[in-house]
């Protein structure tokens, strides 16, 4: 804005104040977002700060003899100091590493062992409950090198545990897929399907507007009352097994439906009505006009409400403790049947955990959690920019 | 036989009958045309019609076998049904096949079929709808046989201690009676959406101001995602934040004034909450707002207002009806939302107006009263119906409020987004 | 293309619900929070060590595991469950009921509800009586006739040899078992030691000096190690691994530790149940493998790992009676639940 002239024939003296406010409104809002931004920032930061500890472990080497009377009793041949400092996960492991290997018997082994979590948190610079005597060992060990950090590989290929440095979050992940499968394959067909028929074919008379404001009002009800209906129907009805991704997958694909349903409708409602017009001047059926006009154009929409929902679908937990899927399940399930437990399920457990090792895993699975979340938003964003079109 | 060997058996069945039906209703269709018969729809949809009919009776007759089995009807083997539902099947085609000619109106035949299709799909929908509905109604009516329903309403002390000692097998005739009255947890429920809206509404609506009336369309594109990622953060990360972060940092502000605030407030939990509703409100207003039509601003512009103003007294009370949809979906968040108050609000039923002191919502009291250790048909799970009830019929309020808005607005304006 | 996507997926999904029922190879347990993390270490030591599958917990409290479990025979049902207290006679006529006949319990080991603070606060030593008074909504009134509204703020209102600090007490909310045996354990038995009360306990004090937290009995550490001035009640195993940030708060002269609890001298303790569904062992793989090795040395004794996560062992004679009485496959009796226990009665 130039400087006003004060000469000029038209100058008005309020106008400068009027400027100056005109000014601060915009600063005020642009302060607004600056917040929002800022709370973003701070707690990405915090939940950085906390996780990424946990994607480095420390291995000690140890050497072993392979003896039967050593695989007998993996937790005596170490000395004291040492026990305290090896996991007893690599430890309670060591029998059936050497069935797998039956030419180390006889033979003394080399091994970079998993530490323990107190020696981990020690290394690492937190709080541990460590004797001064081990802490010792292991600074001496620190200084031959042999105790280093390695990348946690734990974290991503094992279940979850009660050793908290063998925990993992594979379960949780392939839980998480197997649940989102389920939940995509019934919610994305069936709410898209509803919305078309809702949109394109029902007549619109007090009950179809009835139903419109009961899907409204479904995506706004508190998730846990899903998770009720959930346990009401699959389980106690049907008999679908508890805790299972098949029940878990259904729902939340009742909790989706309202959402994927709603947006669908927005997408269909964005095609104008003069395309329809066209395809019925030109003799076409409503579902030839559908299927070849009205769907193209609002794919893009429809597959971004779909992938939003999924999204929060993916983050829920309440519903899901109704259902049973907050267990202990360190084995990854393998068919949508068997037990399983999902990534914010998994996150609530460790969360919950006495020993403070599950802290920066608790922090470790969030991290996770939000970068699958966020790429699914990018996508949907990123689908919604290349096709959204304005008529 | 296995399971997963009657389900190949089906589809095996099944998928080539239905291709063999699409071959055969095109050749047909083909034929008769070559002949130069003037046919009532393409070959393409006759394959279609050909096709579909014959699956029909295969696919009715699997799905009602599934489910007499569900309901314990196991008379007939499933080897049989699925020989019969397969015959049936051959047997349509093998009439559509005959019967098909020029006169068979198969474009409307496909038509039907798949609006059949939809309709269920619809029904399916609407059925959970009215599922949850009346689930939730048959058990708040078994609990309000037990308990005063005015007493619910109405009633200013929430203490089903004895309710939970019943339901755990360790009531005796002589303890105190169980008190249901809701008003303080609704109290709690509204008062944290109360702080929760004060933080999100002004912050919410002046971001969407600046992004969609200052800020560049490079800005907007970059930064209207980032705002979108907050909304995606599940709400159980919120909640650890509430307890972990910003309620210590309360506690010591107010401190610093003297002023002793408790570690589980219901505003710690509310200004989280309101971060939560932010980008809501900024995304949903940022859409309304950019779809105010541009000839409204320029004619403001016109007459000599200047950019301010032109928002201020022309784009948002156009937009306006958008917005405070917004705002109510804002709200409805925030009266269901359940991990930030368990962990930073607390548990206790609290009638105050003071922010400092904990207190608790419907939303928490439900999960409490259903993940415990009593059993199910106790008052206290029942509890959870009623107050669930009660959630529900708010929310819908808000809502059948927030489409009228948004159908008037559309009447003045002909422009929206939602 | 739709039509096909659905129908397709609807059928794998009825399919899917129709193999549900069918015999497993995996154990399923329910029940308490309280045994939950210590049958879930259990359950994994046994499925890294024996090749089995890892069985599946789930924690839905004491009570919510009973009525699953004694909700029939079927294998659709869980094969154990957990308790923080013995099965209740109405609880066993259930199981009766619904054709659970032959059940085995087995006791595992001690679990103490401790009281904590902040460790920079200086030791506190409380009695039973002095926790009721602070925690009760009606106390006796000065002359000791009547009933009146807990008219105590501090501690020191209390006892003036307490410290001058605001009553603030973080327990478990009303739902949980943890609670139940506080209630039971503490408010119960002091309020018999006033006359005026009759033995009536009616219920904790709701203006702001009792705050229930969640379930997550972390959150409460974290909140004590804040805030100075409260305390908060929960699983001794919380109290072991916390040390460095709270300290425990004696009660009747005993503080919480490992010994005191298991030789019954600290008296807020409870005993820790499993209970199997026996006719289950021949259809589901490695019931009584599973069953053995929580019971073995190596898991509930005095030197095993499960010591390391909390649970105090039981003394070495009544351990010895009760794995005998698990390899045995002792079955529950009336005699036996009417009696609080698992083992045979003589």
């Amino acid at each position: 804005m130039s400087k006003i002239d004060k000469n000029n024939g038209f100058y008005i003296p309020q106008l400068e104040k009027r400027r100056a406010k005109a000014k601060r409104f915009k600063y005020i809002a642009m302060s607004a977002l600056i917040v929002s931004l800022a709370f973003l920032m701070f707690f990405l930061y915090d939940m950085f700060r906390q996780g990424i500890p946990a994607f480095k472990q420390t291995y000690v080497k140890i050497q072993v003899e392979i003896t039967e009377e050593n695989l007998e009793n993996p937790y005596g041949f170490l000395d004291r100091d040492m026990i305290s400092i090896v996991s007893r996960a690599w430890l309670r492991d060591l029998p059936n590493q050497a069935a797998a290997n039956p030419e180390w018997l006889g033979t003394t082994q080399e091994f970079w062992a998993l530490a323990g979590a107190e020696s981990d948190q020690y290394m690492k610079g937190g709080e541990n409950r460590l004797k001064d005597r081990v802490k010792d060992r292991i600074d001496e060990l620190k200084e031959s090198g042999d105790i280093r950090f390695q990348t946690n590989l734990i974290f991503f290929f094992t279940g979850d545990s009660k050793i908290p440095e063998n925990a993992g979050f594979y379960s949780a992940i392939i839980g998480s897929i197997l649940t989102m499968l389920v939940t995509m394959s019934l919610a994305v067909p069936i709410g898209i399907m509803t919305a078309i028929y809702l949109e394109e074919f029902a007549p619109d008379n007090k009950l179809t507007q009835f139903i419109e404001v009961n899907i409204n009002n479904l995506a706004a009800i508190p998730s846990i009352l899903f998770g009720l209906l959930g346990l009401a129907i699959f389980i106690n009805f049907f008999g679908v097994p508890r805790s299972s991704a098949l029940v878990g997958g259904m729902t939340l694909a009742l909790m989706s439906l309202p959402i994927i349903i709603v947006s669908s409708k927005a997408a269909l409602k964005s095609v104008p009505n003069t395309i329809r017009q066209a395809g019925f001047g030109l003799g076409l059926t409503r579902w030839q006009i559908v299927r070849d006009h009205v769907l193209p154009p609002a794919m893009p929409g429809m597959l971004t409400g779909s992938i939003i929902a999924l999204a929060q679908a993916m983050g829920e937990t309440a519903p899901l403790i109704i259902v049973g899927m907050i267990a202990f399940v360190p084995d990854a399930a393998t068919n949508i049947l068997s037990a399983a437990t999902v990534m914010p399920a998994q996150i609530y457990t460790w969360s919950g955990m006495p020993e403070k090792a599950y802290i920066e895993k608790t922090a470790a699975g969030i991290l996770v959690l939000l970068s699958v979340l966020i790429t699914l938003n990018a996508v949907a964003i990123y689908l919604r920019k290349k096709y959204t079109k304005t008529w | 036989m296995s399971t997963q060997s009657l389900y190949l058996i089906f589809f095996g069945g099944l998928l080539p009958l239905m291709y063999f039906g699409y071959i055969l209703g095109r050749n047909k269709a083909i034929t008769i045309r070559t002949k130069g018969i003037k046919m009532h729809s393409q070959p393409d949809q006759y394959g279609w019609f050909s096709a579909l009919y014959t699956g029909l009776p295969v696919m009715t007759v699997g799905v009602v076998g599934v489910f007499s089995y569900l309901f314990g009807f196991d008379g007939i083997p499933p080897f049989m049904l699925i020989v019969t539902a397969l015959s049936l099947g051959a047997l349509s085609l093998f009439l559509i096949s005959k019967k098909m000619n020029e006169h068979t109106r198969a474009r409307n035949l496909v038509e039907e079929f798949i609006k059949g299709i939809l309709m269920m799909a619809a029904f399916i929908s609407i059925l959970t709808t009215f599922g949850i509905l009346i689930s939730i109604i048959t058990e708040a009516i078994h609990f309000f046989q037990r308990e005063s329903f005015w007493g619910f309403i109405f009633g200013t002390t929430w203490d089903p201690d004895t309710a939970f000692l019943a339901g755990a097998g360790r009531g005796g005739e002589d303890v105190a009676e169980a008190k249901f009255g809701a008003i303080p947890i609704f109290a709690g429920t509204f008062y944290i959406t109360a702080i929760a809206m004060l933080v999100a509404v002004p912050i919410g609506l002046l971001s969407a101001i600046y992004l969609s009336e200052y800020a560049t369309t490079k800005t907007r594109d970059r930064v209207k995602p980032a705002l979108e990622v907050l909304a995606g953060i599940p709400t159980v990360v919120y909640g650890f934040f509430a307890a972990i972060t910003v309620a210590p940092l309360f506690v010591d502000l107010f401190e610093a004034f003297g002023i002793q605030a408790s570690y589980r407030s219901a505003l710690g939990a509310g200004v989280v909450m309101g971060i939560m509703i932010i980008p809501i409100i900024a995304s949903l207003s940022d859409d309304v707002i950019k779809s105010v039509p541009n000839n409204i601003r320029n004619g403001s512009l016109a007459l000599g207002m200047n950019k301010a103003e032109t928002i201020k007294f022309v784009v948002l009370p156009s937009a306006m009806p958008g917005i405070i949809a917004a705002v109510l979906l804002g709200i409805s968040r925030a009266l269901g939302e359940t991990m930030i108050v368990v962990m930073a609000a607390g548990l206790r039923p609290n009638l105050t107006w003071n922010p400092l002191e904990d207190m608790t919502t419907v939303t928490v009291k439900i999960v409490e009263s259903l993940v415990g250790d009593q059993e199910f048909n106790s008052s206290l799970t029942l509890s959870a119906f009623a107050l669930g009830l009660v959630l529900f019929v708010v929310t819908l309020v808000i809502n059948i409020i927030s489409i009228t808005i948004i159908r008037k607005f559309h009447k003045k304006y002909k422009v929206s987004n939602l | 293309m739709k039509f096909w996507k659905k129908a397709v997926v609807s059928t794998i999904v009825a399919a899917a619900v129709v193999t549900a029922a069918q015999a497993r190879d995996q154990i399923r347990i329910v029940g308490s929070s309280t045994v939950y993390p210590f049958a879930s270490y259990v359950a994994e030591e046994f499925g890294v060590t024996t090749g089995n599958k890892t069985p599946v917990i789930e924690s839905t409290g004491s009570g919510g595991g009973m009525k699953i479990f004694c909700s029939g025979n079927g294998l659709d049902t869980p094969d154990f469950t957990n308790a923080s207290r013995p099965m209740k006679p109405s609880e066993f006529a259930d199981c009766q009921k619904n054709g659970v006949k032959n059940i085995t319990g087995m006791v595992v080991g001690y679990d103490g509800i401790s009281i904590a603070q902040s460790n920079e606060n200086k030791e506190m030593k409380l009695t039973k009586e002095q926790i009721f008074l602070a925690l009760a909504e009606e106390v006796p009134s000065k002359d000791g006739k009547s009933l009146i509204k807990n008219p105590y703020k501090k501690w020191s209102d209390i006892d003036p040899s307490l410290p001058n600090r605001e009553i603030r007490m973080i327990g478990a909310p009303t739902t949980s078992g943890t609670r139940d045996a506080f209630d039971e354990m503490v408010m119960e038995k002091a309020s018999k030691s006033f006359p005026v009360y009759g033995g009536e306990y009616k219920k904790v004090r709701t203006d702001g000096a009792y705050i229930p937290g969640g379930e997550n009995d972390n959150l409460i550490v974290q909140q004590l190690a804040q805030d100075k001035s409260a305390m908060g009640y929960f699983g001794y195993s919380f109290l072991e691994e916390n040390h460095n940030k709270i300290s425990g708060v004696s009660i009747d002269g005993v503080m919480p530790t490992a010994d005191t609890i298991a030789d019954g001298s600290y008296p807020v303790a409870r005993s820790l149940f499993v209970y199997m569904k026996n006719d289950h062992i021949k259809d589901v793989k490695g019931m009584k493998e599973f069953a053995n090795l929580f019971m073995s040395e190596s898991m509930i004794g005095s030197k095993g790992v499960l010591k390391t996560i909390g649970l105090i062992p039981l003394p070495e004679k009544m351990r010895k009676k009760a794995r005998e009485s698990v390899k045995n496959l002792t079955p529950l009796t009336k005699e036996m639940v009417d009696k609080h226990t698992v083992l045979p009665v003589k």
